[in-house]
C-alpha cells in the first residue's frame, strides 16, 4: 500500500499542468500583444461604453453613433482640432449670400470610398433625407429653420432658411444633421441597416470602416481620398472597442490593451486613474448636461392621464425641482467631477444664466421642503404622488444607478413622492422614451456644437428631440429670436429670457454638468487636441 | 448478471474486466431510440419555454406594460400578433422554428437566428474550454484523492471540490481577474482577444467565430496565443465549477473500484498502486463521468451567462443578460431554445459514447 512517490508526483504534476495548460502556452498577457500589434501598424485603439444606435445619420442623435460618424462621413463644415469654430471641411467655401441663403461650394474631385463621385446632389440628398425621414431618434429637429436645399451646379449647393441670419446654421451643418452620404447607396425615405451601410462603403471622411461588429468592435482604415479640414490622420488606422462594463474599460487602459479610454468612466475610476503612473487623465471643457425629462402626456396629472390637470402636473415638477439636492449628487456620487446645473444651458456658455437657483429651493441652490409642500398645497395635490422614474444603466455610466438611487431617496424623504425606479438598456431605452413609454426619465446631453442654442432648439420647440409633448409659443418665439439676432449682447439677453421661460415651465429638470474626460497610455499623443469645445472625438489626431 | 459484475473476465494480467456484449440489444437500436427521443425532449422544452415566457402576458406587455399608454400598447400588441389565441401563436411559433425562423428581436430588430449564429460560436468556445479545464482538473485530482483516501491530500481535495462547486462564477471570476490581471498582470482582464487580433480574426473571409480555430486556420500564431490568454480566466472560472463535481465523482468511483475483488487480487499479486489506480480502477470509473458530463453541459451553459458577463465574453450568455435587461422576450426565447437543443443533442451523443464504453446501458 505504500505510496509510489513517483506516481504521486506524476499525478499532481498532471493536475497542475492540466489546470494551467492554457496559461502555459499563452506567453505574455494581452497587454503586450495588443500594444505590439497596434504599434506595428501604427493603429490606435479607442475604448468606450457608448453604443451605436445606428450608423444612418437620419436615425440617430446620440453621442455613440455620432462619434463613429465623425470618423467616416464628411461634413460641409467642421471644426479644426483645438477650436469649436465651424469652418469649411469638404467645402471650398461656405457663407451667407443673403440673410436667408447660405451657399456652399464643394472642393473638386471629391469621392466616396466606393468610387462614387461626391457632388452637390449628394449634399441635397443627405440633408433632405434627414428632414423627410424625420425619425424619432434622428436629428431632423436641428434643421427646423431649413426651408429648402437647391443644387446650383455639381459643386454648389444653396440652403434657403426660413428665418434670416441664422447664427447657428453653420454649426448645424457640422453637427448630427450634417454628415454627407452617398445617394446611390442610401434609400431616400427609410433608414438603412448598419451592415448594409458598411457593405455599400458610402464613406468619405478621414476613415472608412474595414470591419464592423456592432457595439463590439469597429475597424477603421485611413481613407486616402479624404481631402477635408482634418487632413491625414496621425495614425495608421483606428479600432473602436465597445465595453459593457466601465471597470473593464478602466482596467484595459491601465494594462495597455487599449490606447485611449473615452466615455464613460466613473468618477471613482477617474480619481483612481489619476494616481496611476502608466496612464494620463485628460480633461476638456465640459458641455455635458444631465437632466430629468417630463413627458407632458404621461407624467402624473399629464394631458393623457385619467386625472389630467396641467396645474397639478406643474406643481409636481416644481416640487421635484425644490426637493432635489444637486450638490449632494455631485459630491457624493460623482466626487466633484460633475457640478450642479441650475439652467438648461450649462454654466460657461455665452448667454448662460442660472434661473433655477433663484426660482427653486432655498434660493442658493439648496433644496427647500417648505417650497415643495407649498407647490403641492397651492395646486391641491395630495401627497404622496407616485413617480415612475426611468433611468439608463449602460449609456450614461455606471454611476447613473447611484445617481438615481439618491434622487429616489431625496424625493421620498420629502414625504411628497413615492418613486418607482426602473432601468432599461440603452438601445431599447432610446426607442421607448420617444414612444411615450417613460413618464419621467433620465437623459444626458452632449452638445453637437458649442453654442447655447444647442441646449434650446433641440429640446423646447415643437416637434423637438425629446418628443415630450411640451409646447410654449412664447418659448418658441424666444428661441427663434436668439437664432437670428446678429448683435451678440442682444442675443445673450434673449438667451437668458429663453432659459428663464423654460425654467418656469420645467419641461426638463437640469441636474448636473460635467467635464470631458479621456484616459490614455503615457505613449499616446494628441488626446488633448480633441478635447475642445466642439465636443467631437476625432481619432485622427491621436497617435503613438 | 450479478456474477458478471462480481467476477468479470479479465485481461492478460487477470485484472481488468473485459467488456462483453449483453443480450440487452444492439447499438443501432439504442442509437435510433435515443435519436427519436431528442424530438419530444426538445418539443417539451420549447413548449415550456414558450408558455413560461408568457406567464406574465405577451412580450410587449411584459416589456412596456404600465409604461406605454393603453391604446399604444394595444396597437403594438396587435401589430405583433400577440392578441391572437395563445395556441394559435404557439403552433405558428413551432412552424417557424421548423423552418429555422426564430423571429425578430424586439429591441434591435434583427433576426434571432442571425444573432444566435453570431454569438453561438463564442459560447461554444467558452463551454469547450471550460469542459477541458473541468476534465483536466477534476479527473487527475480525483485520482489523487482516491489514492490517498482519508489522508491529508484527500481531505484537502474534498474541501477544494466543495469550494469549486459552491463558489459562484461571478465571485471566482472577479477573484481571478483581481489576482491574475490586476495584481499580477499575467492575463488580460476581459474580452476574447485584443482589439487588433479580434479585428484580424473577424475580418477573415469565412470565420467560424471560434477564435482559436480561426487563428489556426489563418496561421496567425500571435493571435492564437492572445486568444488563449484571454480564454484562461473565463475557462477556469466556469470550468472549476464542474471540476469539483468531476473530482468527487472520480474519487468515489475509483474508491469503489479499488475495493473490488479483482483489484484486491492484483494488489496481492504485487501490482503497483499506481498501476492499479491509473489502469484498472480509472477506466471503469470513467463511465458515470461521461454520463454526468452530458448533464454538466447544461450547468456550463447556465454558468456561461455569469462568466460571459463578468469577462465581457460576447456570446449567447452575454446577449441573454443584455436582452433580459431590455425585456426582449423574443430574443430571450430564441437563446433559451437554442441552449435547450444543444443540451438535448449533447446528451444524445454522450449516451452513445456511454453505450459504446459500457454495453450494459443499451436497451
Amino acid at each position: 500500500m505504500a505510496m509510489n512517490k513517483k506516481a504521486l508526483q506524476s499525478a499532481i504534476a498532471l493536475a497542475g499542468v492540466s489546470a494551467f495548460a492554457l496559461t502555459a502556452c499563452t506567453g505574455p498577457s494581452g497587454g503586450g500583444t495588443a500594444s505590439g500589434s497596434a504599434a506595428g501598424g501604427g493603429t490606435i485603439t479607442y475604448g468606450t461604453t457608448d453604443k451605436v444606435v445606428t450608423l444612418d445619420p437620419a436615425g440617430s442623435y446620440d453621442a455613440g453613433s455620432f462619434m463613429v460618424m465623425n470618423q467616416i462621413y464628411p461634413f460641409l463644415l467642421n471644426s479644426k482640432p483645438g477650436t469649436a469654430d465651424s469652418t469649411p471641411d469638404i467645402a471650398e467655401s461656405a457663407s451667407f449670400t443673403s440673410p436667408t441663403e447660405y451657399t456652399v461650394k464643394l472642393k473638386p474631385g471629391l469621392k466616396f470610398a466606393n468610387g462614387h463621385a461626391l457632388t452637390s446632389s449628394d449634399v441635397k440628398f443627405s440633408i433632405d433625407r434627414v428632414v423627410k425621414i424625420a425619425d424619432d431618434n434622428g436629428p431632423a429637429s436641428l434643421l427646423g429653420n431649413l426651408a429648402s436645399v437647391a443644387v446650383k451646379d455639381d459643386s454648389t449647393v444653396v440652403f434657403t432658411l426660413k428665418a434670416g441670419n441664422d447664427q447657428v446654421f453653420p454649426g448645424v451643418l457640422a453637427a448630427n444633421a450634417g454628415p454627407i452620404i452617398d445617394e446611390e447607396v442610401f434609400p431616400a425615405d427609410k433608414l438603412m441597416t448598419d451592415d448594409e451601410i458598411v457593405k455599400g462603403k458610402p464613406f468619405a471622411g478621414p476613415y472608412t470602416i474595414e470591419s464592423y461588429k456592432k457595439n463590439e468592435l469597429v475597424g477603421l482604415k485611413v481613407n486616402p481620398d479624404y481631402q477635408g479640414l482634418l487632413g491625414k490622420p496621425a495614425n495608421g488606422g483606428a479600432t473602436i472597442k465597445y465595453y459593457a462594463d466601465s471597470n473593464n474599460l478602466k482596467l484595459d487602459v491601465q494594462q495597455g490593451n487599449i490606447d485611449v479610454a473615452g466615455r464613460s468612466l466613473t468618477a471613482t475610476d477617474a480619481a483612481d486613474l489619476e494616481k496611476d503612473s502608466k496612464v494620463k487623465v485628460y480633461k476638456g471643457p465640459g458641455g455635458e448636461l444631465r437632466y430629468i425629462v417630463f413627458n407632458f402626456d404621461t407624467m402624473p396629472f399629464g394631458a393623457k392621464a385619467a386625472d389630467a390637470d396641467p396645474a397639478k402636473a406643474l406643481a409636481v415638477r416644481q416640487a421635484m425641482a425644490n426637493v432635489v439636492d444637486r450638490d449632494a449628487i455631485a459630491s457624493q456620487v460623482y466626487k466633484g467631477t460633475y457640478l450642479p446645473a441650475y439652467s438648461v444651458v450649462p454654466d460657461g456658455f455665452v448667454g448662460a444664466i442660472q434661473p433655477l437657483k433663484e426660482m427653486y429651493g432655498d434660493g442658493s441652490g439648496k433644496p427647500s421642503l417648505e417650497k415643495a409642500k407649498k407647490a403641492f398645497a397651492d395646486a391641491g395635490v395630495t401627497a404622496p404622488v407616485t413617480i415612475k422614474l426611468q433611468y439608463n444603466p449602460d449609456h450614461y455610466g455606471k454611476s447613473s444607478g447611484d445617481e438615481y438611487a439618491m434622487i429616489k431617496e431625496q424625493l421620498e424623504k420629502s414625504g411628497l413622492f413615492k418613486v418607482e425606479l426602473q432601468s432599461t438598456e440603452w438601445v431599447t431605452y432610446s426607442k421607448d422614451r420617444t414612444a411615450d413609454a417613460y413618464p419621467v426619465y433620465q437623459l444626458g446631453w452632449f452638445p453637437d456644437y458649442s453654442d447655447a442654442d444647442n441646449y434650446l432648439t433641440p429640446f423646447f420647440v415643437p416637434g423637438n428631440f425629446l418628443k415630450n409633448h411640451y409646447e410654449n409659443p412664447a418659448v418658441t418665439d424666444l428661441i427663434s429670436k436668439q437664432l437670428t439676432t446678429v448683435d451678440k449682447a442682444e442675443r445673450s439677453k434673449v438667451l437668458g429670457e429663453a432659459q428663464t421661460a423654460v425654467a418656469k415651465d420645467l419641461s426638463t429638470l437640469p441636474l448636473l454638468q460635467g467635464a470631458q474626460l479621456m484616459v490614455a497610455g503615457k505613449d499616446v499623443k494628441g488626446v488633448d487636441k480633441t478635447l475642445d469645445a466642439s465636443f467631437k472625438t476625432r481619432l485622427g489626431v491621436i497617435s503613438k | 448478471m450479478t456474477t458478471l459484475i462480481e467476477a468479470p473476465p479479465t485481461d492478460g494480467e487477470g485484472l481488468l474486466p473485459i467488456k462483453k456484449k449483453t443480450s440487452g440489444g444492439g447499438l443501432g437500436r439504442y442509437i435510433l431510440i435515443r435519436f427519436f427521443l431528442i424530438f419530444p425532449t426538445i418539443l417539451i422544452l420549447v413548449t415550456m419555454v414558450f408558455f413560461l415566457m408568457r406567464t406574465t402576458g405577451d412580450p410587449i406587455t411584459a416589456a412596456l406594460g404600465g409604461r406605454l399608454p393603453p391604446e399604444q400598447l394595444q396597437e403594438r400588441i396587435t401589430a405583433a400578433g400577440y392578441d391572437r389565441p395563445i395556441f394559435v401563436q404557439y403552433f405558428e411559433y413551432l412552424a417557424q422554428l421548423i423552418t429555422g425562423n426564430f423571429g425578430t428581436t424586439l429591441s434591435d430588430n434583427r433576426p434571432v437566428s442571425e444573432m444566435l449564429a453570431t454569438y453561438g460560436a463564442a459560447t461554444l468556445e467558452l463551454t469547450i474550454n471550460a469542459l477541458l479545464v473541468a476534465l483536466a482538473v477534476g479527473i487527475p485530482l480525483g485520482l489523487v484523492a482516491a489514492h490517498r483516501r482519508d489522508k491529508g491530500p484527500d481531505a484537502g481535495l474534498r474541501v477544494f471540490a466543495i469550494l469549486c462547486y459552491a463558489t459562484p462564477v461571478f465571485f471566482s471570476g472577479l477573484l481571478f481577474k483581481l489576482t491574475f490581471s490586476v495584481w499580477l498582470g499575467w492575463l488580460p482582464v476581459a474580452g476574447r482577444a485584443t482589439p487588433a487580433n479580434e479585428l484580424a480574426l473577424t475580418s477573415l473571409a469565412s470565420p467560424t467565430g471560434i477564435y482559436w480555430l480561426d487563428a489556426v486556420r489563418s496561421g496567425n500564431m500571435a493571435a492564437l496565443a492572445d486568444v488563449m490568454a484571454h480564454a484562461v480566466l473565463p475557462a477556469l472560472a466556469l470550468g472549476l465549477l464542474t471540476a469539483g463535481i468531476f473530482l468527487r465523482l472520480v474519487r468515489t468511483n475509483v474508491i469503489g473500484t479499488l475495493g473490488k475483488d479483482y483489484v484486491e487480487a492484483g494488489r496481492s499479486r504485487g501490482v503497483s498502486e499506481y498501476r492499479l489506480v491509473t489502469k484498472h480502477a480509472y477506466k471503469p470509473a470513467l463511465i458515470p463521468i461521461i454520463t454526468v458530463m452530458g448533464l454538466q453541459i447544461a450547468v456550463l451553459l447556465g454558468g456561461a451567462v455569469l462568466t460571459e458577463t463578468t469577462f465581457e465574453w460576447k456570446g449567447l450568455g452575454f446577449q441573454l443578460a443584455t436582452y433580459l435587461t431590455a425585456r426582449d422576450f423574443v430574443a430571450v426565447q430564441g437563446i433559451v431554445v437554442l441552449l435547450a437543443v444543444i443540451v438535448a443533442v449533447t446528451n444524445f451523443f454522450v449516451d452513445i459514447v456511454a453505450a459504446l464504453i459500457d454495453p450494459r446501458v443499451r436497451y
